[in-house]
């Protein structure tokens, strides 16, 4: 077989050189599968994840962060902050260095030219930049010298490093894409498929929604890296026959996101041709509360601030839900090692995370009884607890998807446990997360009492994530249902709470203000963590240097890894 | 036409095709229809024997078996003296140009893609080694003797009428020069205008090649026209076979009494006076045949005997046979029906 | 015959505008949404700014008239000028809201594979249905008869994404004899390559041609059937005739006609690529390029390949009926 023959042709190249002193391309080629395929090398373009990943081997940020969500400076010099006089004190401007003599892949060299037009390229409003948040209220990014820029905001930003910061942001060159502004974005097709790069790798082919093929950029700026000559990316087909080919076959030698079942990932991990590995991020697993009524009888009202939830509202029966669950074993059912319960919506970094909520790890059916007896919620005849002739039934709705099924189904049986009837929904996720305000069935309109879904923010900064739950971000009719505060949660205290890290520079004291909202929305039971996902990938026994990253693309690293010597 | 001496072409004896009846998951073996159940005759050296009965009772059946188109289930079929009864198959495909047959629908008879020239000079490939022009020329010449015109030879079946159609089958039956022809019902799917023409060309070409015929038909006014003995069948069985006139004129079997009686008379005023023998009930299953006589379900004559034995078919006059209990018996030659319903119209 | 075909051709226009329509508004319709796909880290403002520069702003009648103008209009010239070197040939043309790349680029990118694995599928299909029709249909109810019904019943009842998997499974995991996952960069320049080729496309080819053939097999079976109790069959074994001829002759020749047409209406399925059996295999050909597509919201794209469909189907259809006429004496068009 030809890729045998390749391993084994590697795996003799890095006998005759121990890994650690490998010249560039000495380790042959690498092969990497992504079960979603991407459809463009241009992050700009496209949010995805997949292609976010896949153009992080060509493309590069100023500065990202490392596998414990550190910044780590990468094309700068170092991370500019107040303390070093990077950031000004007023927080508006913040002054990045490129490192010198640093090369694009075509040789030409880079400079701060390259680095403004990057931010004009995402600024221009006809692009439909996918990452303009980014570089939001920015105003102003000058060119100080051929390797300084100057970042200006319009407020004061107590957490400048959006722009030129982690895989969504990564600089492109001012010639390649000159004129590709606005609505020539799209037109680009060459660049957008081949951007030039200061990357290990550069595009030799670009086959949309397939296979990318990269060779080492002969000129990155490290002259031993990278190990491997070239890097085949193949996309599509589905989870499990990418884990296979790592893991079974070994046709592959890395597997991004490998959401399988526990057992079924076990099972093909015991071929022994390779390896899953995890790390957890800030990806939470989590069922929302609808604290307003979604009663259909309410016509346009519905799912607004207007109408109070009739037993939603009441803490004790939010409180109640949530002491009925047993998230170990949801993880042990659904995710394996790629979950752990959770208690926190904001699990990590390691800073920001509470430990004041950890009593929820535990299930506590009789303590949930008890409590909804003590607020007056007695069991009717059907077992379905009332008061007041409102009974404690939920329409409980999620994206169709095999686990969050099995979530359900498992919750189901433990509210009825504690006397709340429950009745299911799954709607096709593209439906469910599509947005369409002309669909009942979004989650944002929330046409139901509660619902389940996982969410995230990118980097390790989480005010944007934390402002989610502000009065303002409540999803209504008048503003087409756009927002992300799905429980229409509203307390002056919180919102306060967001202002004030708004306008708090220091790392400490804004960890301390994101634990207090996190705090205060577990202690108001507003929403209900469930699992911390994790982020499972798979390579193969032969690849080295691996270090799976939450924080950044896990490629990463792809300049640092190499063909161990055997298996 | 044929005189009584003549050796015989075509000895059948005790010919029995019987089908198998699968039923169940597995498709067993449950039964037989037995479409011709133990049938004897002789055909002379061009003569035309009649072959009639009612639809299903086998005589299209028998036309086949005679010419072993089925793999015949019991029975002996010499043909101009070779048993073909038990031949294998490459034997008798050479044996097949001495016995051709002509069936009763010439639009599916002829195969839809094949012109003309095609269907008539097939056979001529498969047993004569002619060249193209000489095997042309004898299309033409058999094309002529059907009476087709020869700029049709490139023509496909669709094209043509009825009548023509039939032309064709009989032109593709006489290519190999046969001595034995089997026509099968070939009136019956034409216009009765049409019928009297195929009839005359059946006539003229067996003067003129010496043919024999074993004339298939329900049409009992049109085999007293062209044959020169007939046979009646019934479930499977031949009830009476005698000559023409004689069995026309007396006839011996209650069954063919009754066939008879149904022809209508042209003449109205002797129509009028005729007493007509209508049988009741249908014509028994062939799968599941009565005991003793196959027609005592429906016999005027019937009797306990009837029920418990099965007639011999035996000769009871110079060249007349039949099969039943009665006949001998010189009450039944004279005697009117007396049992059964008799109609006046 | 002409005269017929060009009549037809003719008709087929107004019927294929209002095929484009159709499948405009019905996508159109649909609940999707381009940006559905991103992560939920994307704003909803960012969203929105995407989506206006898609187009999505501008009245359904502007966004149709848009595709037509670029279908109809743009690519043809586009196409012409290049080849005859008259301009430059760079108006705008059909261009994927997911790749931002010209949808027919992406088309004729991934014809190759589609036709290689699903084409070859096709035609390893019919060679198997055609003998195992015949031969069920001659000996009806024998032992080959039963397995080849059961054989059929089997490719024709398992969907491909188990048949698939599992000899993945086997030929992949197992023994190790076959690549799980197509190289479609793969060029085949030397007896080695070819061999390579024909590793990585054994199994997608199989699984496929098992379901096709399973289905023509049973319509060869039953047009023999049908023919071997004609009476034609009967006067071509009267005639004396080898019973090979009879059947290859005269019977097979009458049962190839509506096999042939069932064969040529099949013909625009392998251009529509076989989804499942294409993400199964990543043989990432034009059936995986419409699913994401869909699954992407990227409406020109599967309007532009649903379309092309539409005309495949169209003139597959023609070129069954004037196959038919070609095969069949007693059918004339004029």
């Amino acid at each position: 077989m030809r890729v045998r023959t390749l391993l084994l042709g590697a795996a003799a190249a890095v006998a005759i050189a121990p890994a650690a002193l490998a010249e560039r391309g000495s380790d042959g080629e690498v092969k990497i599968i992504y079960w979603q395929a991407p459809s463009t090398m241009n992050p700009y373009l496209s949010g995805g994840t997949k292609e976010l990943e896949a153009a992080s081997l060509v493309v590069e940020p100023l500065a990202r962060y490392d596998q414990d969500g550190n910044m780590v400076p990468w094309l700068a010099e170092s991370v500019p902050t107040v303390d070093n006089g990077g950031v000004s004190a007023d927080l508006t401007t913040i002054n990045w260095k490129l490192k010198e003599g640093l090369l694009w892949s075509d040789g030409s060299p880079v400079t701060s030219a390259d680095v403004v037009f990057t931010w004009k390229y995402c600024a221009d409003p006809a692009g439909g930049c996918a990452q303009s948040e980014k570089y939001n209220d920015v105003t102003d990014v000058k060119a100080v010298d051929d390797l300084t820029v100057t970042v200006t905001f319009g407020v004061p930003k107590p957490f400048p490093y959006g722009p030129f910061v982690g895989a969504q942001a990564p600089i492109i060159q001012a010639a390649q894409f000159a004129d590709c502004l606005g609505a020539k974005a799209p037109e680009c097709t060459d660049a957008n498929f081949g951007p030039m790069g200061t990357g290990p790798f550069r595009v030799t082919e670009f086959r949309p929604n397939d296979v990318i093929s990269f060779e080492a950029n002969p000129n990155y700026r490290d002259p031993d890296k990278p190990a491997f000559a070239t890097v085949t990316f193949k996309g599509g087909g589905d989870t499990a026959s990418a884990g296979r080919s790592v893991l079974e076959t070994g046709e592959f030698d890395y597997a991004w996101n490998m959401q399988l079942a526990p057992d079924v990932l076990g099972a093909m991990e015991a071929a022994g041709k390779g390896t899953v590995v995890s790390a957890f991020g800030t990806l939470v697993e989590r069922i929302m509360i609808n604290l307003t009524d979604p009663s259909p009888a309410l016509g346009d009202a519905r799912s607004t601030k207007a109408h109070p939830h009739p037993f939603l509202s009441d803490p004790a029966v939010r409180q109640a839900l949530s002491m009925a669950i047993d998230r170990a074993l949801l993880v042990e059912i659904g995710y394996g090692a790629a979950g752990k319960p959770s208690c926190n919506v904001l699990p990590a970094p390691a800073i920001y995370k509470s430990t004041a909520n950890d009593g929820c790890l535990v299930q506590d059916i009789e303590g949930a009884k008890k409590l909804l007896d003590d607020a007056g919620w007695v069991p009717g005849g059907d077992g379905i607890r009332a008061k007041d002739g409102v009974r404690l039934s939920i329409l409980y709705q999620t994206s169709t998807n095999a686990v969050r099924q099995d979530f359900q189904a498992l919750i189901k049986q433990w509210w009825s446990e504690i006397g709340v009837e429950t009745e299911l929904r799954n709607i096709d996720a593209s439906v469910f997360f599509g947005g369409d305000p002309g669909s009942p069935d979004t989650f944002q309109k929330f046409f139901a009492d509660v619902e389940m879904y996982a969410n995230n923010f990118d980097g390790t900064d989480p005010e944007a994530y934390m402002a989610n739950w502000e009065c303002k971000q409540a999803p209504t009719p008048e503003t087409q249902w756009q927002g992300n505060n799905m429980p229409r949660y509203c307390s002056e205290e919180y919102d306060a709470l967001v202002a004030k890290m708004a306008q708090t520079g220091k790392l400490e004291e804004r960890a301390e203000l994101a634990k207090a909202m996190n705090d205060k929305l577990m202690q108001e039971y507003i929403m209900l963590p469930l699992v911390d996902r994790g982020r499972v990938s798979a390579h193969s026994n032969t690849l080295g240097g691996v270090v799976l990253n939450v924080w950044d693309s896990e490629l990463w690293n792809v300049a640092d890894w190499y063909r161990t010597k055997t298996q | 036409m044929s005189d009584a001496g003549a050796s015989p072409l075509v000895q059948v004896r005790g010919l029995k095709m019987h089908f198998p009846i699968y039923a169940g998951i597995f498709r067993r073996h449950v039964g037989d229809i037995k479409a011709v159940d133990d049938i004897s005759l002789d055909i002379r050296e061009s003569e035309t024997l009649g072959l009639v009965g009612e639809s299903g009772c086998g005589k299209s059946t028998a036309g086949r078996a005679v010419l072993r188109l089925y793999d015949i289930t019991g029975g002996s079929i010499t043909v101009d003296g070779t048993d073909i009864s038990d031949i294998d198959k490459e034997k008798l495909r050479h044996l097949r140009p001495k016995m051709q047959m002509i069936f009763q629908d010439p639009q599916a008879s002829l195969n839809p893609r094949m012109t003309v020239a095609g269907i008539i000079g097939e056979p001529l490939v498969e047993h004569m080694s002619l060249s193209r022009a000489e095997r042309l020329e004898r299309v033409y010449e058999l094309m002529d003797a059907v009476g087709l015109n020869r700029s049709f030879a490139n023509r496909y079946p669709h094209e043509f009428s009825g009548g023509q159609r039939q032309r064709i089958g009989i032109a593709r039956a006489l290519a190999l020069h046969p001595k034995f022809i089997v026509c099968d019902e070939p009136i019956a799917a034409l216009d009765v205008s049409i019928q009297a023409q195929v009839v005359n060309l059946l006539e003229d070409l067996q003067e003129q090649f010496g043919l024999t015929y074993l004339f298939i038909s329900h049409d009992l006014s049109m085999v007293r026209h062209i044959a020169d003995r007939v046979a009646v069948m019934y479930l499977g069985k031949i009830v009476e076979l005698a000559p023409r006139d004689e069995l026309y004129g007396a006839p011996l079997h209650p069954y063919t009494q009754a066939l008879l009686s149904a022809v209508p008379e042209p003449d109205p005023v002797r129509e009028s006076q005729r007493k007509h023998i209508i049988l009741t009930g249908d014509v028994p299953s062939p799968s599941n045949a009565p005991v003793g006589c196959n027609f005592c379900t429906r016999c005027p004559r019937a009797e306990q005997i009837c029920h418990e034995i099965e007639p011999e078919f035996r000769q009871v006059d110079k060249g007349r046979y039949t099969a039943c209990h009665f006949v001998g018996d010189t009450a039944i030659k004279t005697a009117e029906p007396t049992v059964g319903e008799t109609v006046k119209p | 015959m002409l005269n017929y075909s060009i009549r037809r051709l003719l008709l087929a226009i107004p019927t294929l505008i209002a095929i484009s329509l159709i499948i405009f508004l019905l996508l159109d319709l649909a609940p999707s949404d381009p940006t559905a796909n991103l992560p939920l880290t994307i704003p909803p403002e960012v969203r929105e700014k995407i989506r206006q520069s898609l187009g999505l702003g501008d009245p359904i009648y502007i966004r149709y008239l848009l595709w037509c103008k670029q279908f109809f209009v743009n690519e043809p010239l586009n196409i012409l000028e290049q080849w005859f070197g008259w301009g430059s040939g760079d108006r705008l043309r059909v261009l994927s809201w997911q790749t931002r790349s010209p949808v027919v680029d992406l088309i004729v990118e991934r014809m190759p594979q589609t036709l290689w694995v699903v084409g070859m599928s096709y035609v390893v299909g019919v060679l198997i249905a055609l003998p195992i029709g015949i031969i069920s249909a001659y000996r009806q109810y024998s032992w080959f008869d039963q397995i080849g019904t059961f054989v059929s019943m089997v490719g024709f009842s398992v969907p491909t994404f188990f048949t698939g998997v599992l000899v993945i499974v086997i030929f992949s995991v197992w023994l190790g004899w076959f690549p799980s996952i197509y190289d479609t960069t793969h060029q085949v320049t030397d007896w080695e390559s070819f061999l390579f080729q024909v590793r990585q496309m054994i199994m997608p080819v199989a699984v496929l041609a098992l379901f096709n053939a399973a289905q023509i097999s049973r319509f060869m079976r039953a047009s023999m059937l049908d023919n071997l109790n004609q009476d034609y069959v009967r006067t071509a074994r009267a005639k004396g005739l080898r019973e090979r001829t009879v059947v290859m002759i005269h019977v097979l020749r009458n049962s190839l006609i509506p096999v042939v047409t069932v064969i040529a209406l099949g013909v625009p399925q392998i251009f529509g690529g076989a989804i499942i059996t294409e993400q199964v295999f990543k043989v990432n050909g034009l059936g995986q390029l419409l699913i994401i597509s869909i699954q992407g919201g990227d409406l020109p794209t599967v309007q532009t390949l649903t379309f092309i469909f539409a005309v495949l189907i169209i003139v597959f259809n023609l070129v069954a009926d004037v196959l038919y006429g070609i095969l069949d004496p007693r059918i004339r068009y004029d």
